[in-house]
């Protein structure tokens, strides 16, 4: 039977393992790139990783890079700082607008909403005439962590606010009233009953955000110009100024997709959700 | 901000009836000023904008 | 109900962060465009210019073209990820061993920096080096050179894009067809209707709704596609894969003509609104017309 053929388990788990290949044959190619020497790299592509020949020299000659470290880091304290300052403001404001009766908070939510959807490209230039504009003595935003930090909100925030609204709103509110109730001030409330409640959901918006941060290239890359560029636009830079030391540039492509990576299987089930505003539940 | 039916295939209230009239008056005058205005001047398009905007918003 | 001006208090940070972030750049950008402001011509002061910019820009050619070969690629990747999506979905809901590990593999690349993904597709299509141009010479006796032919380019980008995005419909149209309900499905099996009838008249209305949603979703990220493309081919050869995110942050910024600059910002943005807008009305306006 040619039907029972077509819907058979083999059939269906060979078509995934074909399609697992698919998705993984550039990453993997990658990491060949990225381990093996000058000298292995041209000629005839082969897809098999050769042990013995296998090199870190690649990596170490990036992690050495002292350039290249201050991008590292760089990146690491932008989305890491982001990622908290993002989760945190944004149970507050999720704690407001499940808890209090906001006038037309269900405008302000979708104005909010809307922060994420803007083309990035589009607020370029003025957001780099404010960066450089604004100045407090030689201080200026532009080319900060700080910078970074605080424009990385305006896609991070509106996604953080839209999760943690839906975890705050299945804490039971009898919870929050019995503490006021024993004369608990909005602060102590939101500190041992919402946080503790509400840390699961944090997790995922903390992992999800950092991602988002991390992974961020344009405005980067138009707002930094020396001491807080990332390691996105490390790896842009290995194309457009150092030429064709593929070697190099493989190995920071790994480092800036390991992190995601890495926690994918953490976060899977909520990247649908995620992506669509919960519009469609992964 | 009455929901009503107009002569608009869809159900609109104010604020949508405004902002399809904002729509179509920067689409009119982008493509006068591609195609039309050797012929006729911009405040043309504008007044012309400005009553189909007008239409929209009373009877959309 | 506690007094709200704790409540406002809350919320204050948030707003005015994406006040500043997001409303403030906005106003700043609609201004500007009327403006006449260039740093290094001979006025560096803005001056009010009315509609010139606008007027410029409906004859600038590498702008329409660059707005062209957006929306050209955001067809392609449209519809190529939903044909694509559908049958992975389906695939997907599939009983199997490890289906779970390939669930996660297949969502991989949704995770992966768009700078990374366009490093990933470059190192696999690079001359000599890369396995796709010496596939391409030994299978199908073709030249792949990504730097001269312009077609080739761009079947590349929206390769690529498949492979970036695709999931991401899959995911989303497999959570659609799993809630689809057995009985009709059942009933019109019995009743002997072919598949492709079913298909048409129940299991595509139903999953009408999530369709709109993830191509509302695609179609926002495929305009302001920049990183990956920026990464593989440079926006080149020449032109023919500059879009047009990629046109404004690489041509018209570097210029410092700022007026010019937010006016072309402004019509993008203006074309993706009113994009996502007729596709929210196909969504909601509808529906609410036949109710």
């Amino acid at each position: 039977m040619k039907r029972g053929f077509l819907q058979s388990r083999l059939l269906t788990v060979l078509f995934w393992l074909a399609m697992s290949a698919l998705t993984l044959l550039p990453v993997w190619w990658m990491f060949l790139v990225s381990v093996r020497s000058r000298a292995d790299l041209f000629g005839k592509p082969s897809f098999l990783l050769d042990v013995s020949a296998m090199t870190w020299d690649n990596y170490a000659a990036v992690l050495a890079n002292p350039t290249f470290q201050k991008y590292m880091t760089n990146s690491l304290i932008v989305a890491t700082s982001n990622a908290v300052l993002v989760s945190v403001l944004a149970l507050l404001a999720a704690y407001a607008m499940s808890r209090f009766a906001l006038a037309g908070k269900d405008n302000l939510f979708f104005w909010v909403l809307t922060n994420r959807m803007a083309p990035p490209a589009v607020f370029l230039l003025p957001l780099f005439l404010m960066f450089t504009g604004i100045k407090l003595g030689d201080w200026s935003l532009f080319d900060t962590r700080l910078g970074l930090i605080l424009l990385y909100c305006v896609f991070n925030l509106p996604f953080a606010f839209w999760l943690l609204q839906g975890i705050v709103d299945a804490i039971p509110r009898e919870l929050d009233e019995a503490a006021y109730v024993d004369g608990a001030s909005t602060f102590t409330v939101l500190t041992t009953v919402i946080f503790p409640l509400a840390r699961p959901g944090l997790a995922v918006t903390g992992i999800l955000t950092w991602v988002f941060a991390w992974n961020e290239y344009l405005f980067a890359s138009t707002l930094t110009s020396v001491e807080a560029r990332t390691i996105t636009t490390g790896l842009a830079e290995f194309v457009t100024v150092t030429g064709t030391n593929w070697g190099q540039l493989a190995a920071v492509a790994m480092l800036t997709l390991a992190p995601a990576a890495l926690v994918l299987a953490l976060v899977q089930r909520h990247i649908v959700a995620g992506l669509t505003f919960g519009a469609v539940k992964g | 901000m009455a929901q009503k039916t107009g002569f608009l295939p869809i159900k609109t209230n104010t604020f949508d009836r405004i902002f399809i009239s904002v729509v179509l008056f920067v689409a009119i005058s982008l493509l006068w000023m591609r195609f039309l205005e050797p012929f006729a001047p911009l405040w043309v398009s504008t007044l012309l904008s400005v009553v189909l905007g007008q239409w929209i918003i009373r009877k959309g | 109900m506690r007094n709200t001006t704790t409540g406002w208090l809350l919320i204050a940070p948030t707003l005015f962060i994406l006040f500043v972030t997001g409303l403030l750049p906005f106003l700043y950008v609609l201004v500007v465009g009327f403006f006449d402001w260039n740093t290094f011509a001979q006025n560096p002061e803005p001056q009010f210019s009315g509609v010139n910019n606008f007027r410029a820009l409906v004859f600038d050619a590498a702008f329409l073209k660059s707005l062209w070969l957006t929306f050209k690629f955001t067809a392609f990747v449209l519809v190529s990820q939903l044909v694509i999506g559908f049958f992975l979905a389906k695939m997907l809901l599939r009983d199997m061993p490890l289906k779970g590990l390939f669930r996660t593999i297949h969502t991989l690349p949704l995770m992966i920096a768009p700078i990374a993904v366009g490093a990933t597709w470059r190192l696999m299509t690079v001359p000599g080096l890369g396995p796709i141009p010496h596939w391409m010479q030994q299978w199908f006796d073709v030249k792949y050179i990504l730097s001269r032919f312009p077609d080739q380019a761009f079947a590349t980008v929206v390769a690529m894009d498949i492979w970036h995005w695709t999931p991401l419909v899959t995911l989303t149209l497999m959570a659609g067809l799993s809630n689809l309900p057995e009985e009709p499905l059942e009933q019109a099996r019995i009743d002997g209707a072919s598949e492709w009838r079913i298909f048409w008249d129940i299991t595509l209305p139903f999953l009408k709704p999530v369709v709109l949603t993830t191509v509302f979703i695609r179609l926002m990220d495929a305009l302001r596609t920049v990183d990956e493309v920026w990464m593989l081919t440079g926006g080149g050869p020449g032109a023919e894969t500059r879009f047009i995110g990629l046109h404004i942050w690489r041509v018209v910024f570097p210029k410092t003509d700022y007026g010019y600059g937010s006016a072309m910002s402004l019509i993008t943005l203006y074309l993706t609104i009113v994009m996502c807008w007729l596709l929210y009305v196909a969504m909601t306006g509808m529906k609410e017309k036949t109710r």
